[in-house]
């Protein structure tokens, strides 16, 4: 691992993503390391720490960060979250980070599959002549993807 | 004890001087101080006006004293820092020349003024001019004042029979002064008695605080009241009357501690000394050094209840006949000068944090329950078992932080329980050194005397400091032993400990029944629940009250030589107050124009002191002026103006008012701050160099209960764009609660622009708090944008219709224009 380089840190970081919505509590986390105690995730991916996370949010780590892959193995659990003695709502700091990252460019690709099937079918798998010929037997009306709806949410 | 007859009018014509201080480059570097001094000797009544470098400095003063006699002023304004911090230089200087100290008025040009408005020379400059305006206005109004002088009860009242209450009263009784030393349990001693070593000396506990218990226990000057309650307190400082409730003890003081009752008595229960961990009998002592050496019973647990008797055991065996089923309570009534309040703190119970399994894991106990089990008096003889199986753990783990640094229970560091983790280690480590002992911890924070030595010693000899505490406690139902699940973060790695013990070491937290005391004493409590001393510098045993001071833990969380060093300096300004004999209460009190008062009762009604009793026979309003605090809510609320706020008076504050609007009202704000909170809220953001929009202009009252809708009215029909009242934050108000009266009079107004159809937005209300410079700063932005925000129609309107409603005549009600 290469030192920290205080010219690739940018200590606005932390006061941008406070400025986001559930992000607004993270200047208060003094690495107790509750959080990562308590998460399940961190025990089967060690890579996965909420602690280290927030400390490099706080030192401006935004390059390094939003890149990682590791972002998106919260299972959004909230255990965190309820066992903070700050209150610094870190489940929440996950998905501001996400946001972030998508924002960027950075998302995983299979996000954006995820996504496309979405803004098709309406819903994240594909009902087919399969699931419908169920249904039918079941006496349960034939439904056919209309994602509408959903297109006008995913608009941006 | 009426107070002279307040001089309404001066009858000699003002002549002023004023002074514009330039602090260096604090002020001068912003603000142009010979303009303003320019402008000063311009307005009617200013003789002189001058602009110096320093005014505070010794060649300042000289220079105000010279002046006063040789250009025979009558007033002194200095524009310079807040009255908060040099008024009192200035008055004595007044005071020397010949002038009434009263007749001193200040402007603060640099809290308010240079220091949030750096970047704004010209505005600055402006501001600075209308703050100079606004003091000239007053101080031509100001009268001489005579300061009242009260006598002190030479005796002193002491709550609380810790090691704090107990050197309190141990100082001033050997000063020669009279003491009670009321204690509520059985035995005084507090919470220093149940630790077994201190630290960072490593001393035996109670054998370096029984020699002072006794020493209390049979001073001359000491009445020890042990199972004693305050029940109520009147009067104020120097006259305080307090009623207490002396508690049955059902043993009389013949018992000479034998203990032959407690061996043939049949009832058991928790002993409360020992944290639970033993039983102890309904007679008991509760521990074998306690004074008085007397047992008592528990009548709670006793089978003889309401005067039947059921059993008479130990009445049976008590050779020298000292119990006695049938005493009763005493109330008490003293009459003393001071108070010493020392009530301690509770410990707290870690119960709700369920994944440390506190209660349901037997091997998983407190830091005081390990005081108890480490103690040679305590229920295991001193030997660190486990509570399961009653062997001696091998590997003990500490939890730090439990209770304390965390919302969801104390928020704030309880500050000793770093230390004493160590201390205890090393108590392990000195009686079984083959056991390994792991300290989880946030910060380790050892920071006093000879605090970080300790830490070093307990790593040198083998003590593990893991940084991260648990989030989790796991048992093995067979063995009773405990995994600790967590992350050492300095290795960003998880961790599986498995110990055979985990003591949690908790905070400490105020008294279950503080908010009983903080009723009874008028006193303040701090948002963490901790009672709040007068100022937190410069005034740290005193509290908010005359004559009531704090020691030891009720004060916040400290270890045993911060309470004594804290007892002993109560002890002394306690003793300063009653070796005077007299105290003299600063002239803001209210007084009664007993010929407008209709009786009507209003000022008794919210006096937060119940200083004001009305006459039995013809109904008019008594103020006592020793207990007045000078709040000054009694004086907004009266219908019929008959009371007046010494040296605050209406016609003191609409000239304010009128100085304020005299030019461009529709650019300004006017705001009423009270002097301990939001007014020295408004310091805190100037000494931190918050800074702000220009347009706002402060008048200073004691307290916002002093604002009257009046006052209010009256800036808008000025043509003010906005108004702002402000004070203490709910709960805080250094006037016990007088700025609820201050919100319900806001809330008038606000109605009343409503049905006017008045943009009630104009109006604004803010608690901000002495520490909250950066709210006010905020609260200053948006008033900005309000004062943009309202048309030249709006204030015209609301000068048409705005008008005020009609009262009884008096003086002041509206100024004459």
């Amino acid at each position: 691992m290469d030192p920290i380089d205080l010219k690739k840190l940018d200590p606005d970081f932390k006061h941008r993503l406070a400025r986001e919505l559930g992000g607004e509590q993270i200047k208060k986390c003094f690495s107790c390391g509750v959080c990562s105690a308590r998460c399940p995730i961190e025990k089967i991916e060690p890579e996965y720490n909420p602690r280290r996370i927030i400390r490099m949010i706080l030192l401006g780590m935004e390059e390094e960060l939003l890149k990682e892959e590791f972002l998106w193995h919260c299972s959004t659990c909230y255990t965190c979250q309820e066992s903070c003695p700050q209150e610094v709502d870190f489940t929440e700091v996950i998905f501001v980070l996400r946001n972030m990252a998508v924002r960027k460019g950075l998302a995983p690709a299979g996000l954006g599959a995820a996504r496309n099937l979405l803004d098709q079918q309406g819903r994240m798998y594909e009902i087919g002549d399969f699931e419908n010929e169920k249904r039918k037997e079941m006496g349960l009306p034939e439904i056919k993807g209309n994602a509408k709806d959903y297109r006008e949410l995913l608009k941006d | 004890m009426t107070p002279k007859k307040v001089q309404r009018k001066e009858k000699e014509e003002p002549r002023i001087g004023v002074y514009v201080c330039h602090c260096g480059l604090n002020i001068g570097g912003v603000v142009d101080c010979a303009r303003v001094a320019e402008f000063a000797a311009g307005l009617p009544g200013v003789i002189l006006s001058k602009d110096n470098l320093y005014t505070c400095s010794e060649p300042g003063q000289e220079l105000i004293k010279a002046d006063i006699k040789e250009h025979r002023l009558n007033r002194v304004v200095v524009a310079s820092c807040t009255p908060r911090l040099h008024e009192p230089t200035f008055r004595a200087a007044c005071e020397d020349a010949g002038l009434n100290p009263y007749l001193f008025e200040m402007a603060n040009i640099r809290e308010h003024c240079s220091w949030v408005h750096l970047h704004d020379k010209e505005a600055a400059t402006e501001k600075a001019k209308d703050l100079v305006r606004m003091a000239v206005a007053r101080s031509k109004l100001l009268a001489a004042q005579e300061p009242l002088e009260v006598p002190v009860t030479r005796k002193a009242l002491v709550i609380g029979g810790g090691v704090a209450g107990i050197q309190a009263a141990l100082d001033l009784a050997d000063s020669g002064y009279k003491v009670y030393l009321i204690e509520k349990d059985p035995s005084i001693g507090g919470r220093m008695a149940q630790i077994d070593k201190t630290f960072p000396t490593m001393d035996c506990s109670i054998c370096i605080l029984a020699p002072k218990m006794s020493e209390a226990g049979r001073h001359p000057n000491i009445e020890l009241l042990t199972l004693s309650e305050i029940e109520g307190v009147e009067g104020y400082v120097g006259n305080f009357t307090v009623q207490v409730r002396k508690k049955a003890r059902f043993v009389t003081d013949s018992c000479t501690a034998c203990g032959d009752c407690v061996k043939v008595c049949p009832q058991v229960a928790p002993d409360e000394f020992n944290a639970g961990l033993s039983m102890r009998r309904a007679i008991y002592m509760s521990f074998a050094q306690a004074v008085p050496s007397t047992y008592q019973i528990d009548m709670d647990l006793c089978l003889n209840k309401h005067g039947i008797i059921a059993c008479d055991k130990c009445f049976q065996a008590c050779q020298r006949q000292c119990v006695d089923y049938s005493q009763q309570d005493q109330i008490l009534t003293l009459d003393v000068g001071t108070i010493i309040v020392a009530t301690g703190v509770d410990v707290y119970d870690p119960t709700p944090l369920t994944e440390f399994g506190y209660r349901k894991f037997p091997n998983v106990i407190t830091s005081l329950e390990f005081e108890r089990l480490i103690n040679a008096g305590g229920p295991s003889g001193g030997n660190l078992i486990r509570p399961s199986d009653q062997k001696i753990p091998k590997t003990v783990a500490f939890l730090q932080c439990i209770g304390s640094r965390s919302k969801r229970s104390n928020i704030y560091c309880s500050n000793i329980c770093c230390m004493n983790t160590i201390k205890d280690a090393l108590l392990i480590k000195e009686h079984w050194p083959e056991t390994k002992i792991l300290v989880f911890y946030i910060d380790i924070r050892a920071f006093g005397k000879g605090f970080e030595d300790l830490f070093q010693r307990a790593r040198r000899e083998g003590v593990s400091f893991i940084r991260g505490v648990p989030g989790e406690i796991i048992e093995d139902p067979e063995t009773n032993s405990l995994t600790l699940i967590g992350e050492d973060t300095l290795l960003s790695q998880l961790y599986r400990y498995e110990v055979d013990m985990a003591i949690l070491s908790v905070g400490i937290e105020p008294r279950k029944d503080s908010p009983v005391i903080q009723r009874l004493l008028n006193l303040s409590c701090a948002a963490d629940g901790f009672f709040l001393e007068a100022h937190p510098k410069l005034r740290p045993v005193d509290t908010p009250t005359g004559g009531i001071f704090l020691a030891g833990c009720a004060e916040g969380p400290k270890d045993i030589k911060d309470s004594v060093t804290q007892a002993s300096a109560a002890a002394s300004r306690a003793n300063i107050l009653m070796a005077q004999g007299k105290v003299i209460v600063e002239a803001i009190t209210a007084v009664v124009d007993e010929t407008l008062c209709q009786g009507c009762g209003m000022c008794v009604k919210v006096c937060p002191y119940s200083t004001i009793r009305e006459d039995p026979e013809t109904k008019i309003a008594q103020v006592t002026q020793a207990s007045c605090a000078g709040c000054g809510t009694c004086v907004a609320e009266c219908p019929f103006s008959a009371i007046t706020q010494r040296h605050f008076t209406d016609a003191q504050i609409f000239a304010q008012i009128d100085a304020i609007t005299e030019e461009a009202p529709e650019t300004k704000a006017v705001a009423f701050c009270c002097n301990w909170c939001s007014y020295a809220g408004a310091d805190f953001a100037g000494v931190s160099r918050m800074q702000y929009p220009t347009p706002i202009r402060i008048i200073r009252t004691m307290c916002s209960g002093r604002i009257s809708t009046e006052f209010i009215e009256y800036a808008f029909r000025r043509g003010a764009a906005a108004v702002l009242v402000s004070g203490c934050h709910i709960g805080d108000c250094h006037y016990i609660n007088a700025n609820h009266q201050t919100e319900k009079r806001v809330n008038r107004v606000w109605k009343k622009m409503e049905r006017l159809g008045l943009d009630k937005n104009r109006l604004q209300l803010a608690w901000i708090s002495a520490a909250e410079g950066n709210l006010f700063a905020r609260k200053m932005k948006e008033i900005d944008e309000i004062i943009q925000g309202v048309t030249p129609e709006e204030i015209e309107k609301t000068k048409q219709i705005l008008v005020p409603k009609k009262k009884g005549k008096g003086e002041g009600t509206e100024p004459k224009e």
